[in-house]
């Protein structure tokens, strides 16, 4: 059965981005991401959201190609999407989450080739890109794994594979005069295998910051002075701002650097709860999507004035978000209004700034990138999409097999799948054959015949 | 020289137990057939060990039985002892291994031979294979007479050029006192052009029961109830049958003692040997050497047969000096005054590169040249009848004009095993294993008919007569596994199956269910690079953009489908992928010049 695969068939940086999935699965995973009574006609564009668990990803332009009436000849489903780098790496992520794979370099066109869907003339092309693929991907592939994170793998490897040698020797035990291992040896072998890899699944999400970029969205009512937090982080003047509410009517994005760290703003709309026009409530939509895909909220209040209904409603909206948010009192250079009354807000971290004199802005700053610069300089983080899913895989099969151990089930139901997460392992760093366990099997044990 | 006027399709070398599954097996698909032996009386010999089965190797068995093989029958004719090992485990590793009697083993095998039709058997030694354009077509003997053949298939086992190691003494043999095939092998390497690697292996002391102390030693009875190995064998009618013991020992420190005092006077340390053994099946002076730290090791006492007082003593396998070997035995509880009737020994011997053979097992050197057993690198009578089983069908595929026959690594351990030899090649005697098997939880004891057995009705392996209780069983056997509930009854049109046996399989089918789909799954996408063929003309080390490495192991390999490309160490999946677009504008390209 060939694996449904998945990729972004685009460039990146576009205002749209297409993201393709091929393969016997295709319409199944898309049900995943969508509502499952969606129905999707072949070649015809399904305007329908896509979902993150509960949440709304993204709102997209689906197009469903029923095989062999499509690119690859194979059952194959596009997503048009909204060009965030965000939008398109949590799409690929549930995708993959769903059961689909990471497609190799070329391979929708492969497919397409061997499918009878391309003639000889493109297939030169094609050879060429699988072939240059292939020597920079091996490079690549030897690059990226180098040094510490590929040193900490073929620990987690070893360790493994000398694990499932003690239970396969036992297996094959000939004599049968070999001591069984105890579950408790086990358990703790294999938990100690899934502490390592939990703990390189674990800097996921920091990895993928670090590379990806910190995405910060900034809300708070009208006029509370979003866009000149904006202004007074990136240091000159990307934001119109104007005395009139709700002059900031589109989401603004800035990329910049803070503390040797990437951060995306996103200034909001200023959310009301009577939008005036349609302009503004189009942005007010994107202010709540770029809420909703921030990694961390930057909530700004006027200090100067008390806490009006709209800033409660939008509180409300702030805390079902369950995100990672910072309360700045914005124009301190004002006189303060006194206390602030929002629920639970002391329980938050709070700034004082003045966006007018910078003053307050280097703590803002500080405690935007901690995360990130708490990680100690080349420490291991796994920021590869394809590393993390054969992570998480081989977690899944060790976490199978401590069940299993629980259900006293026999040797040879754990080591299916401590043969499985080794399989992942192989999968992210090389070659790992039956003949390794062996090799391990005869160098540790005394095998009579 | 005589020539005999007999033209035969598939001429086999050797009688051991790769050769005499090849004649069985060719003959029956209809082949012409002829096995020469130099000695009759050591056709099926069992040189090593008095049992059949073991880890691993008795589903190996249970294969070749269920694909026509006889060494399940005969096994089962001159049983003295059953065991089902590794019983404290799943069913999935459960292995059947039967302790048998060597003369009756032999000389039951012999006679099945004589009763095949198609097979003639000559005692002769052969000497050179000779040629036309490369092509074998025929085979000289000692005698200087020449059999025309289409065909030949090499079960040399330890016989190309064997010399026997007893301490510092070495005497040229294939076995003990029986002489090696040297002309041959010089022949295969210097005229063939074949390959040759050494090997070596070995084989402990047999001891007279005389004398024993048993009240020493541990007993280990006969199974009971027992399970026949064979398919065949009538299940109720065997438990009657009378059965020996087997007893368990173990070395001391004074064993220990004598071996490290010694050590220099050993073949193998004492610098006369320098071919690779098995590190899984170690000489007892390895063991000492290798693991220091253990300072007793099991041995056990297996008799030779019903009527001899000799015992085999596993896992005391030696190639010391016999006054070493004396002092070893004493050196053992309840054996101090044990007499030894046959010396350990090591023996050396030529084997050639399995990398030299398609999955078929037909050389890639001599068009028309088979080769099985342990002059591929293997060791094992089980792993030796395996391949002789399928050199033997192969070789009368071949002259039949025929598509070869190959078991996939999901299908069979003797899939596993030959696509192990052809893809990755041996650097120790190969034994099998169930880690080698990534399909661990389909290859299972319990259901090497109902994997196998519709391969064999369908070449004609077995006999016909044999189906429709076989096709009742296979139903009764999916009644149950949809439902474990089901009511079923015994039924006598079900012999020599019974509603018992279906009852057995499908408690071990539910038992794995959720692994068991797992491994299909698996297989399923294996299947499918498997199936696309590397067309011939197709020279995949050409193709450009493959890492350089894998260009060169291509080339070594020669690999016939793009699933065994995929298996050679080294070959990256990008390399699988440029091959398959390759391969297929091969196809086409080739598709338009023959449309012209």
């Amino acid at each position: 059965m060939q694996s449904t695969i998945c990729a972004l068939a685009s460039g990146q940086g576009g205002a749209v981005a297409l993201v393709r999935l091929s393969g016997p699965d295709a319409l199944v995973i898309t049900h995943t991401l969508t509502s499952k009574t969606q129905l999707f006609e072949p070649r015809r564009q399904t305007f329908c959201s896509i979902y993150d668990g509960k949440n709304i990803l993204d709102k997209a332009l689906v197009t469903y190609f029923k095989a062999p009436h499509s690119f690859t000849g194979e059952d194959v489903v596009e997503f048009a999407l909204h060009g965030s780098p965000y939008i398109i790496g949590r799409t690929l992520e549930l995708l993959c989450q769903s059961g689909a794979v990471p497609a190799k370099r070329g391979e929708f066109s492969q497919r397409a080739f061997l499918n009878g869907k391309m003639d000889l003339v493109e297939a030169q092309g094609l050879c060429d890109l699988i072939a240059a693929g292939n020597q920079s991907a091996h490079r690549l592939a030897m690059n990226a794994l180098d040094g510490k994170l590929s040193g900490k793998l073929s620990e987690i490897k070893t360790k493994l594979t000398e694990l499932l040698a003690q239970i396969e020797v036992r297996l094959d035990d000939v004599d049968e005069e070999m001591t069984p291992l105890s579950t408790d040896f086990i358990t703790q072998e294999i938990t100690a295998v899934l502490t390592a890899i939990r703990t390189l699944t674990d800097t996921f999400s920091v990895g993928r910051l670090i590379k990806d970029g910190l995405k910060v969205a900034i809300v708070g009512a009208p006029n509370s002075g979003k866009s000149s937090l904006l202004n007074a982080l990136v240091g000159f003047d990307r934001a119109i701002v104007t005395d009139v509410c709700g002059t900031t009517r589109d989401t603004v994005e800035e990329t910049l650097e803070i503390n040797g760290q990437k951060i995306r703003l996103t200034d909001t709309a200023g959310i009301r709860a009577h939008a005036l026009d349609v302009a503004e409530q189009e942005g007010m939509r994107r202010s709540k999507r770029a809420m909703e895909n921030a990694d961390v909220i930057l909530f700004v209040l006027d200090s100067s004035r008390p806490v009006c209904a709209e800033e409660k409603q939008l509180w409300q909206d702030i805390q079902t978000q369950h995100k990672r948010t910072l309360i700045v009192l914005n124009k301190t250079d004002k006189p303060s209004s006194g206390k602030i009354d929002l629920e639970n807000v002391t329980q938050y971290t709070q700034f004082t700034v003045s966006c007018k004199t910078g003053a307050g802005l280097n703590e803002l700053k500080n405690t935007l990138t901690a995360p990130m610069n708490e990680v100690e300089k080349d420490s291991l983080l796994i920021s590869n999409l394809r590393h993390y899913e054969e992570l998480l895989r081989a977690q899944t099969e060790l976490e199978s097999a401590l069940m299993q151990l629980t259900k006293n089930a026999g040797g040879e139901i754990y080591a299916e799948h401590l043969r499985g997460a080794l399989t992942h392992l192989k999968d992210l760093m090389g070659e790992v054959t039956p003949d390794d366990i062996l090799g391990v099997i005869f160098s540790k044990f005394c095998m009579g015949k | 020289m005589f020539v005999c006027s007999e033209q035969y399709d598939v001429v086999v070398i050797g009688g051991g137990h790769a050769g005499c599954e090849a004649a069985l097996a060719a003959a029956k698909l209809g082949a012409k057939t002829l096995l020469l032996t130099q000695n009759l009386d050591t056709i099926a010999q069992m040189s090593c060990n008095p049992s059949i089965g073991g880890i691993a190797k008795g589903q190996i068995v249970r294969e070749i039985d269920a694909l026509g093989g006889a060494m399940g029958r005969v096994t089962d004719f001159s049983a003295l002892h059953y065991h089902m090992l590794n019983t404290g485990k799943g069913p999935a590793v459960h292995s059947p291994r039967v302790q048998c009697d060597k003369k009756v083993y032999q000389f039951t095998f012999k006679h099945f031979l004589e009763l095949q039709p198609n097979l003639d058997i000559m005692q002769d030694e052969a000497v050179r294979l000779t040629t036309t354009d490369n092509k074998i077509d025929g085979v000289l003997t000692l005698r200087d007479t020449l059999y025309h053949t289409k065909t030949v298939i090499l079960t040399t086992g330890t016989f190309l050029g064997g010399t026997i190691h007893i301490g510092t003494v070495m005497t040229p043999g294939g076995r003990y006192n029986d002489m090696p095939s040297n002309l041959l092998s010089k022949n295969l390497s210097t005229e063939l052009g074949l390959h040759l690697m050494r090997f070596k292996t070995g084989t402990p002391m047999r001891i007279n029961a005389r004398g024993l102390d048993y009240s020493k030693f541990r007993l280990q009875p006969s199974d009971n109830p027992l399970q026949p190995i064979s398919h065949f064998t009538d299940e109720k009618e065997q438990q009657k049958r009378k059965f020996l013991s087997c007893y368990i020992t173990h070395t001391t420190l004074a064993t220990d003692k004598i071996l490290r005092e010694n050590f220099q006077r050993s073949a193998m340390y004492g610098g006369n040997i320098h071919s690779q053994g098995p590190r899984y099946c170690p000489s007892v002076e390895d063991k000492i050497k290798k693991f220091p730290e253990v300072t007793s090791h099991p041995l056990f006492l297996e008799p030779e047969g019903a009527h001899t007082e000799e015992f085999y003593i596993q896992g005391f396998s030696t190639s010391m000096p016999e006054d070493v070997q004396r002092a070893l035995i004493a050196s053992v509880p309840g054996m101090e005054n044990a007499s030894i009737t046959r010396m350990g020994y090591a023996v050396e011997y030529d084997c050639s590169d399995p990398m030299d053979l398609y999955p078929h097992l037909e050389s890639k050197i001599g068009p028309g040249l088979f080769c099985a057993g342990q002059i591929n690198g293997t060791t094992g009578y089980e792993e030796a009848g395996g391949q002789g089983l399928m050199a033997g069908i192969n070789a009368a595929l071949k002259v039949q004009g025929k598509e070869p026959f190959v078991l996939r690594r999901d299908e069979a351990y003797i899939g596993v095993l030959i696509d192990d030899l052809v893809t990755k090649g041996v650097n120790e005697p190969y034994r099998m294993f169930t880690s080698r098997a990534e399909y661990r939880i389909l290859l299972r004891n319990d259901n090497a008919d109902l994997r196998l057995m519709p391969h064999a009705f369908r070449l004609g392996l077995l006999d016909k007569t044999y189906e429709p209780a076989f096709e009742k069983y296979r139903a009764l056997c999916d009644t149950l596994k949809n439902n474990i509930n089901a009511v079923i009854c015994e039924d006598p049109d079900l012999f020599p199956w019974s509603a018992e046996k279906a009852r057995r399989h499908a408690d071990i089918h539910h038992k794995y269910e959720g692994y068991y789909e797992r491994n299909k799954k698996d297989a399923e996408k294996l299947a499918e690079v498997d199936a696309i063929k590397i067309p011939e003309g197709f020279d995949p080390s050409t193709v450009r953009g493959l890492l350089f490495e894998s260009a060169q192991k291509l080339r070594e390999v020669k690999p016939q489908t793009l699933g065994q490309a995929s298996r050679i160490p080294g070959v990256t999946p990008s390399d699988i992928q440029l091959l398959a677009v390759h391969i297929e504008r091969f196809r086409r390209l080739k598709h338009v010049a023959n449309a012209r």
